[in-house]
């Protein structure tokens, strides 16, 4: 084991106002998933402030954390990270479990998301028998269910073929334009995030490299 | 996140190993089938034991005898007037303090205590006997009419107790009338019994006339053969072969003489007294009371009291080192719960990450481990119990064909109580949370980036 330290992120600054669209791009390693994890809430910063929604998540203990996760930020990722043994509206309603909202309206509102996303009818089948158009929706769906005002999407159509990436963006855009969430996605395709983003952040090795309005 | 959402998620965790999930159950279900096993064993033996000898009157009774302590020490055994005979061995409670004589008055007084049932003087008469072909000395025990249907008395192994308290009539004990008439000890029972002793009349009316001794005899019907020793467990007094109705006993006891000195004595001017008084308790638990406000009139007393709590406290020890054996199949099946979660969690790990990453709290995930572990704990504290039932009346059947082979009574050797259910059910939830808390801690500290990670 060497000794070293990796920084990850490294003297970095970034403003992102409510109902932007943001794209974090860069290379794997240039530190954009790690940033969008920490604004996710998943990981915590060593150093340095992060403030969401005038919160500062670097001082937040473990279970406020959750409640972060659960209520303000919504995430989307690359591999979906469905639980394969829970149906379509089970994994939905998990999140609302979480939350506490009572078993019958979990069922409703997770439903009514599902068609929402054009999963009408497709509530019952598990993540296996759906395809992964179908699969990522459902994690969108999922993302969305406790109503945060923020979406965090990492690589999501990385998995997926170019018609339903196409499909995908168009419904994340949707969420922006229509819903008023703040998007923030992570990708290392410049021609995506040019085609949907409103603005675009340029990341190497922990660092802002550019920061461009479209 | 309710304890209703915990539980179904838990339970659909458990649902989707079931192979892994049975065999885990099975392993406590073994654990805790040893362990209560083992403590019915405990349990029953001591119902066993305990059981037959409170059955048998010993500790409900208590032994009284005038306070004289040094001289009741001395005499042999018989006779029912005072200063004779008594206790040779036994834990005798404390000395006493004054000389109150055992007389009817004090017999009284006890009688008057409560938790009483009854108190009866022993009166014990050396004769000899003639019935049938057998003619031989016997010793006759006095039994009041309140001891019809208690302890040795409450079968009678052939015909019945004294129809009352006056009637003429004679028990047998089944060594006796076995040594009367080996082949048939039952054919006594109708025939008559002749009891020959002697008696000492004055020759004038004057008080210092001379006496004729001349034998006398009495006969008496047999009613009914026992089988137990009316006075099991307390040893010193002997055994008595026949028995009598106590007033006949006492007239006999009265009027006989049983020696050169005995005819010295003046019969009618002093107020009867007893050598020892036998006191019946409504229940073993009031022995104790019972006996400390006798000891307070001035007698000594004499129970089996404590050498049942020493009985008790030789059981407790019992019961815990079975109770430690059975424990070791329960730490052995504790470590399969502990394996289970840990296996459990790896296999899981992206699921607990995808949970963290939607919202999950530490408690929420810690919750779900738990109560699965509880789950495991719980189904193999019931089947447990179940199994050790079912093996323990397997044991008990083989064991009981045994003794009864053996001529022993049959009885339950394993005894399974409520607070033994309830204690194993609790037993089995408390080791499974304790095994579960480490996979479940290790579950909910995860760290959520390198659990979606995981493949």
């Amino acid at each position: 084991m060497g000794a070293s330290l990796v920084k990850a992120l490294d003297g970095l600054t970034l403003t992102i106002a409510e109902g932007e669209f943001v794209a974090l791009l860069g290379t794997s390693g240039s530190g954009k998933s790690t940033l969008l994890n920490l604004v996710g809430g998943l990981d915590q910063p060593t150093s340095g402030s992060l403030s969401v929604g005038g919160r500062n998540l670097a001082s937040l203990t473990r279970d406020e954390l959750s409640l972060h996760r659960r209520h303000t930020v919504g995430m989307i990722f690359q591999s979906f990270n469905l639980v394969p043994t829970m149906t379509a509206a089970e994994n939905v309603s998990l999140s609302l479990m979480f939350a506490g909202v009572p078993r019958t309206e979990r069922l409703t509102r997770a439903t009514a998301l599902l068609e929402s996303m054009g999963l009408g009818g497709r509530q019952h089948h598990r993540p296996k028998e759906l395809s992964g158009g179908e699969q990522q929706r459902v994690a969108v769906a999922r993302a969305l269910a406790n109503q945060p005002p923020l979406l965090l999407a990492d690589e999501p159509t990385g998995n997926l073929d170019s018609k339903t990436s196409t499909e995908i963006m168009n419904l994340i855009q949707t969420l922006n334009e229509r819903d008023g969430k703040t998007i923030i996605l992570v990708t290392h395709d410049a021609a995506l995030a040019a085609t949907y983003a409103r603005r675009t952040v340029t990341m190497l090795d922990g660092h802002i490299l550019s920061d461009t309005a479209a | 996140m309710t304890f209703y959402d915990t539980l179904s998620l838990a339970l659909r965790n458990l649902r989707q190993s079931r192979l892994r999930t049975a065999l885990t159950t099975l392993g406590v279900a073994i654990g805790i089938a040893s362990l209560s096993g083992m403590m019915s064993l405990g349990v029953g033996l001591q119902e066993q034991v305990v059981g037959r000898l409170t059955q048998s009157g010993v500790f409900d009774s208590i032994t009284v005898t005038s306070g004289g302590g040094f001289a009741a020490l001395l005499g042999a055994p018989g006779g029912g007037r005072g200063g004779r005979g008594g206790q040779g061995r036994g834990g005798r409670q404390g000395e006493a303090r004054s000389n109150t004589p055992l007389d009817d008055a004090a017999i009284t007084r006890i009688e008057a205590l409560p938790h009483v049932n009854h108190a009866y003087p022993n009166v014990r008469v050396s004769m000899s006997m003639k019935v049938a072909d057998y003619s031989g000395g016997v010793t006759a025990l006095g039994v009041p009419d309140s001891a019809r249907g208690i302890g040795a008395f409450e079968t009678i192994t052939h015909g019945v107790f004294f129809p009352d308290a006056q009637t003429e009539a004679a028990m047998l004990s089944l060594d006796m009338a076995s040594q009367i008439n080996e082949g048939d000890p039952a054919s006594l029972v109708g025939q008559v019994i002749t009891l020959s002793y002697a008696i000492a009349s004055p020759t004038t009316d004057s008080p210092d006339a001379g006496r004729v001794v001349t034998r006398t005899e009495r006969r008496f019907p047999i009613v009914g053969i026992v089988e137990r020793d009316p006075d099991a467990g307390m040893a010193s007094q002997g055994l008595a072969g026949l028995m009598i109705p106590i007033a006949h006993a006492q007239e006999i006891s009265e009027t006989m003489v049983t020696s050169a000195q005995s005819l010295l004595r003046a019969s009618s001017d002093r107020p009867r007294t007893y050598t020892s008084v036998t006191v019946r308790v409504d229940g073993a638990q009031h022995t104790q009371d019972v006996q400390t406000q006798i000891k307070a009139m001035g007698f000594t007393t004499f129970s089996l009291h404590d050498a049942l709590q020493g009985a008790k406290r030789a059981f407790l020890l019992l019961d815990i080192l079975l109770a430690v054996i059975g424990s070791i199949a329960l730490a052995v099946s504790s470590l399969g719960i502990v394996n289970t979660m840990v296996m459990s969690i790896l296999e899981r790990t992206r699921e607990i990450g995808i949970m963290k990453a939607i919202g999950g709290s530490d408690r929420d995930v810690r919750g779900i481990f738990l109560v699965e572990a509880a789950t495991i704990g719980l189904l193999g504290g019931v089947a447990g119990i179940l199994l050790g039932w079912f093996v323990g009346r397997l044991i008990n059947i083989g064991a009981n064909m045994y003794i009864e082979s053996q001529g022993g009574p049959a009885g339950n050797l394993f005894s399974l109580p409520w607070w033994l259910i309830g204690g194993a059910l609790l037993f089995a939830l408390v080791i499974s949370l304790i095994a579960g808390s480490y996979p479940a801690r290790r579950a909910a500290r995860l760290d959520p980036i390198q659990a979606l990670r995981h493949e």
